[in-house]
């Protein structure tokens, strides 16, 4: 067992001086650096968010356009629309948010801000990234396999996942669901990792109410993580077995039950969500105080409530399931929780907005992405109470409605809390300053058309518009010019917002070949990442830092400066 | 909201409406006061020179008021949600009034086909009427529907009746509605059910009781056809 | 223990990191952790099926036998006895915890392959994985909890050679045994729900 050696960053013996000539592929390919892996996760991530995006497009445009011949793809036949919606929301939920915000921003933060020079065990975090890469790899090659991809949406719902001659994809259903069990696997060895350096590597005097936030809450969302993963894995197990050996788990016939999957499914998938939700809250809050000058508005609290959100995650799932034939009167319990978790969820916005009182702010790349956040989130978060009331959630189960209320959560998190992360720490990951000029006009670029896609697709869905439909108007009442005007609207929004990306691909590379060299400390803030070099060597601290107070002490009264960084005695 | 884009065609259409626009009220409020403030607070505290920020905890009483008290009314608000939307829910799916006629719905790859108790008003008897694609109601009758699929899971939707239901294989889900405006409306299958999903709709005829009366007359006699017609309609 | 610093010298004015608990068996808490919701969502997920199948337990279909797993089960605990028997020698006398650890291994090793005569007894009598979802649970849950059992095994060896050797950190043997502990405590959860 590899996790019986010793905590290595106890071991002297390993020589990797940062002066050392490294080959190719033991620097890029084989690092166990953290920072390396943070770099592996966030470029995996991000390809494949580009293949999600440009999913999202064929079949938005196929929306808008049916039956005609898209640009880069052809016509989109049914099958392979099932197989494109399918793979989009799969991959942007397990191989774009998770990788990045937790795998790659967590491994980038998590010992820098710790004050460690790497994470406990490196070399389970190498094989953390190679079975993800491995995951990503075999999820790919289903694409391509006889059949094609599986069409069976992200949640996998048997008999039609568990069956070839109802899905008629044989091996591309066996490869996702592989794919996505093979994913979870790394994510659980990243998570193991996350925790135990949290605990026992952090620097001396760091107390726990001096780790900043976005650090709790990755640790927080590891726990989340692999707390309810394990029944997923169990349903993956059960539905691997139905499908390529024949097994009864699910076949009703053979005594099975098809919604025993549902409730494994949404036993994780429900807290999954908050479990990509909080490091990106995390990231938000540090850029937030960073650039609002301000001491985060009751930093317990806001501890406080994400543990709160984290104990409910766990008994709201089967509120995607009211009208899936579970007990009605079970219906009323699952109600009420997931009425309750808005709660602290709403009183963590609170604390955010309240944060902003009294700063002095400066509306840079970074903290814009941050704000947004929030505003976008709001709408996001709001429009899940529609949901979680039984009563109207009758009417608007898998409609549009659902679909904008969780992009509007997903983007916020996904798209947007990574964007504010990426710009913030680019300086520390790159040693170079990106271009602000570019970097707004990406951010305008992206968040107005992002209103312009999910706005009109609420609308839609009030109006009836059902999900997984190439073609809506196969059905007379979905046929009406509006609401097809209103499709056309928010597909071509799309192609603006992606046309909008180049500009944040042309400021990374540009910054890198060219950008302004970055200090240690650009942004003058408290945390400890700022105290190593940019970018931090192999090892990351000249000089294992001390800590001597919280991370937002902020325009702290009878100091000159208006931050104090954990590491200065005073 | 919603019947503005749709006729509210059931007896419970109108208490779901009602309960949406309840929701939309209170929850528009605390996000239009939220956005308000947070706008505000990002002009107001704009960086100028020489002005520095504050230095607040948010640990004191005093401010922490700031958010404990918008946290209670939220809870208010809540609560006041949950009793709306439990009594909306309790009336549509936990309750079952007593039925005038019971039809059997079945979904399956992907057709709807449907099974009318025909005169003698009785189900699984040699006179029911079976169609596909097609299903034909009186209006004001309360029909209890027995729902069920043959191979994977599909869901039965009226949107004009605010009516949906999971069909699940190896089970037959009981539930109700009843009509109260006559037309014709969609019938769509809103769980994916493989690469036919996209087409799985019907139609919902609701019909006077004297349309209704001599549409059965017209199929009880045409019966024997009509029993061969799921299987062409495949 | 001093501490590395980047330029890899060690840094001896500072004090060590405090560890709570050693970082393996954290780490092997952790997983556990996640292993026991792993059999968690198994056995509700059986329990579920049971309790809504109309006929239960299926026709046609072989009991499990109860008595003989009661034995077994007997077996393994009395190994994870051993096991806590072999902490206490090894915390003073860490060269006499060879026994106490030996059999351990070999008491889990006899669950081990009386589950597997059990099994052959079951699929002779028409029991098999795909015959119904009796038997795909019970082969299942079982055959899971005996991987892990053989896996813990495993690591029980491993830190038994490592003893021979000489020299068994007391971190090493701490996260074996919150392995086989795991396995152990498990078992007559799973006995109860499986076959009961
Ligand atoms: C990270 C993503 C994320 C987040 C954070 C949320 C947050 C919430 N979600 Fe969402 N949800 C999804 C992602 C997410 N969801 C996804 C992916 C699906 C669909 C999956 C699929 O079927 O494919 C889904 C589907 C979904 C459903 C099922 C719909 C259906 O299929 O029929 C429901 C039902 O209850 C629901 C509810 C909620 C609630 C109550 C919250 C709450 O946490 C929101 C709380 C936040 C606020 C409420 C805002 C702040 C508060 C205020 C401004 C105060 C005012 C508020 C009150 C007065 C209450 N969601
Ligand atoms: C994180 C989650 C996430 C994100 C970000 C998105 C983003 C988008 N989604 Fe996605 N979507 C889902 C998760 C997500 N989706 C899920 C779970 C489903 C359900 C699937 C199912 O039914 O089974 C779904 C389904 C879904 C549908 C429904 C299809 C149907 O039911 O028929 C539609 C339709 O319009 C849609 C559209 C879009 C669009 C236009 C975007 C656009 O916002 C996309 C724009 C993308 C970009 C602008 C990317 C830019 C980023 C980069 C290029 C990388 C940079 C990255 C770094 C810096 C790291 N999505
Ligand atoms: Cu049947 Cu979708
Ligand atoms: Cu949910």
């Amino acid at each position: 067992m590899a996790q019986s050696h010793p905590a290595p960053s106890h071991a002297p013996h390993e020589a990797h001086g940062h002066h050392e000539e490294m080959s190719f592929w033991s620097k890029y390919v084989f690092s166990t650096d953290h920072k390396m892996i943070a770099m592996q996760y966030m470029v995996t991530g991000m390809a494949m968010g580009m293949v999600a995006a440009f999913f999202s497009y064929v079949f938005r445009m196929e929306m808008a356009f049916p039956n005609r011949e898209i640009p880069f793809w052809g016509l989109v036949t049914p099958a392979q629309y099932n197989a494109l919606i399918t793979n989009h929301g799969a991959i942007m939920v397990f191989w774009v948010a998770m990788p990045v915000l937790i795998a790659a921003f967590g491994n980038f933060l998590i010992p820098l801000m710790l004050g460690a020079d790497d994470m406990v065990f490196p070399k389970i975090n190498r094989l953390s990234y190679q079975v993800f890469l491995l995951s990503a790899l075999v999820l790919i090659s289903s694409w391509f396999v006889p059949g094609g991809g599986f069409g069976g949406a992200w949640t996998m719902y048997p008999p039609l996942s568990a069956h070839s001659a109802y899905s008629l994809t044989p091996m591309g259903s066996t490869l996702f669901v592989t794919a996505v069990a093979l994913e979870f696997v790394a994510f659980l060895l990243g998570g193991i990792n996350f925790v135990t350096t949290a605990m026992n590597s952090r620097a001396p005097g760091m107390k726990m109410y001096d780790v900043p936030i976005v650090v709790w809450f990755i640790v927080i969302a590891s726990i989340m993580f692999m707390a309810s993963v394990g029944p997923l894995i169990a349903g993956a197990i059960m539905l691997l077995f139905d499908q390529t050996i024949g097994t009864a788990f699910f076949d009703p016939n053979r005594g099975g039950d098809p919604l025993l999957w549902q409730h494994l499914f949404w036993f994780f998938g429900h807290p999954e969500v908050y479990v990509v939700l909080l490091p990106a809250m995390g990231i938000v809050a540090d850029v937030m105080a960073t650039f609002a000058r301000k001491k985060l508005f009751a930093y317990k609290t806001i501890l406080y409530t994400a543990f709160a959100t984290g104990v409910l995650s766990f008994t709201v799932w089967a509120h995607h399931q009211f009208v899936a034939g579970i007990d009605p009167r079970m219906a009323n319990i699952f109600t009420v929780t997931t009425l309750l978790i808005s709660v602290p969820i709403a009183e963590m916005c609170f604390v955010y907005i309240a944060t902003l009182y009294g700063g002095s702010i400066s509306l840079t790349t970074p903290m814009l992405w941050a704000l947004s956040f929030v505003g976008e989130f709001l709408i996001g978060g709001v429009t899940g109470i529609f949901l979680g009331s039984s009563g109207t959630d009758i009417y608007l189960h898998d409609t549009y409605f659902v679909l904008a209320h969780f992009h509007y959560t997903f983007f916020p998190i996904a798209i947007i809390g990574t964007f504010a992360g990426f710009t913030y720490w680019f300086p520390k990951m790159s040693g170079k300053m990106l271009n602000e000029t570019l970097g707004k006009i990406h951010f305008w670029g992206t968040i107005i058309p992002f209103n312009g896609i999910f706005l009109p697709l609420f609308v839609t869905g009030i109006a009836g518009d059902q999900r997984r439909i190439y073609d809506h108007n196969n059905f007379p009442e979905l046929a009406t010019p509006l609401l097809q005007h209103l499709r056309e609207f928010a597909t071509i929004s799309l192609v603006v917002m992606l046309l909008f990306q180049v500009f944040f691909f042309v400021n990374v590379f540009w910054s890198l070949w060219k950008g302004k060299k970055a200090e240690r400390n650009p942004w003058k803030a408290n945390t400890l990442e700022w105290v190593a070099d940019s970018p931090p060597p192999h090892g990351n601290f000249r000089e294992m830092p001390t800590v001597y107070r919280g991370p937002y002490e902020y325009s702290a009264p009878g100091r000159t400066e208006d931050y104090w960084p954990q590491n200065v005695p005073n | 909201m919603i019947e503005h884009f749709l006729p509210a065609a059931s007896s419970f259409a109108h208490e779901i409406d009602f309960t949406f626009d309840l929701i939309f009220w209170l929850v528009g409020f605390w996000f239009l006061l939220s956005e308000a403030v947070f706008f505000w607070l990002i002009f107001r505290f704009r960086k100028k020179d020489g002005v520095r920020g504050q230095y607040i905890t948010g640990e004191l009483k005093s401010e922490k008021r700031w958010i404990t008290i918008p946290h209670g009314l939220v809870l208010l608000c809540d609560v006041v949600i949950l009793i709306f939307a439990i009594q909306t829910w309790y009336h549509i799916k936990q309750q079952l009034p007593p039925a005038d006629e019971t039809v059997r719905i079945v979904g399956q790859q992907w057709a709807w086909s449907f099974e009318l108790p025909g005169p003698d008003g009785k189900l699984g008897t040699a006179d029911d009427i079976r169609t596909v694609d097609e299903l034909h109601v009186q209006v004001n009758r309360l029909y209890h529907f027995k729902l069920e699929a043959r191979d994977v899971v599909h869901s039965f939707s009226v949107p004009a009746f605010r009516l949906k239901q999971d069909a699940m294989p190896g089970r037959v889900i009981t539930g109700w509605f009843k009509p109260i405006q006559t037309g014709t409306f969609d019938i769509q299958c809103t769980q994916i059910c493989g690469i036919g999903h996209g087409i799985m709709g019907a139609r919902l005829v609701v019909e006077t009781p004297e349309q209704h009366a001599a549409w059965i007359a017209e199929h009880s006699t045409t019966s024997v056809a009509a029993v061969a017609s799921p299987s062409a309609g495949e | 223990m001093a501490v590395r610093t980047a330029s890899g010298l060690r840094d001896v004015s500072r004090p060590p990191r405090p560890q709570l608990v050693p970082s393996s068996v954290m780490a092997m808490l952790i997983f556990v952790f996640t292993e026991v919701m792993l059999f968690a969502g198994l056995i509700s997920a059986f329990s579920i099926m049971r309790s809504t199948a109309l006929i239960w337990p299926p026709p046609n279909q072989p009991r499990l036998p109860v008595a003989e797993t009661a034995f077994n089960t007997a077996v393994l605990l009395a190994s994870g006895v051993a096991l806590a028997l072999a902490h206490r020698v090894h915390r003073r006398r860490p060269e006499r915890a060879r026994l106490p650890l030996l059999a351990a291994v070999l008491l889990g090793a006899f669950f081990v392959g009386f589950q597997g005569r059990e099994w052959v007894g079951l699929i002779a009598q028409g029991l098999t994985l795909t015959s119904s979802s009796l038997g795909s649970f019970f082969y299942l849950i079982v055959g899971l909890h005996a991987l892990h059992a053989v896996a813990a095994l495993g690591v029980l060896v491993y830190a038994w050679r490592r003893l021979a050797q000489g020299w068994l950190p007391p971190s090493v043997l701490g996260a074996a045994e919150v392995f086989w502990y795991f396995v152990v405590g498990i078992w007559p959860l799973l006995y109860w729900r499986v076959y009961l």
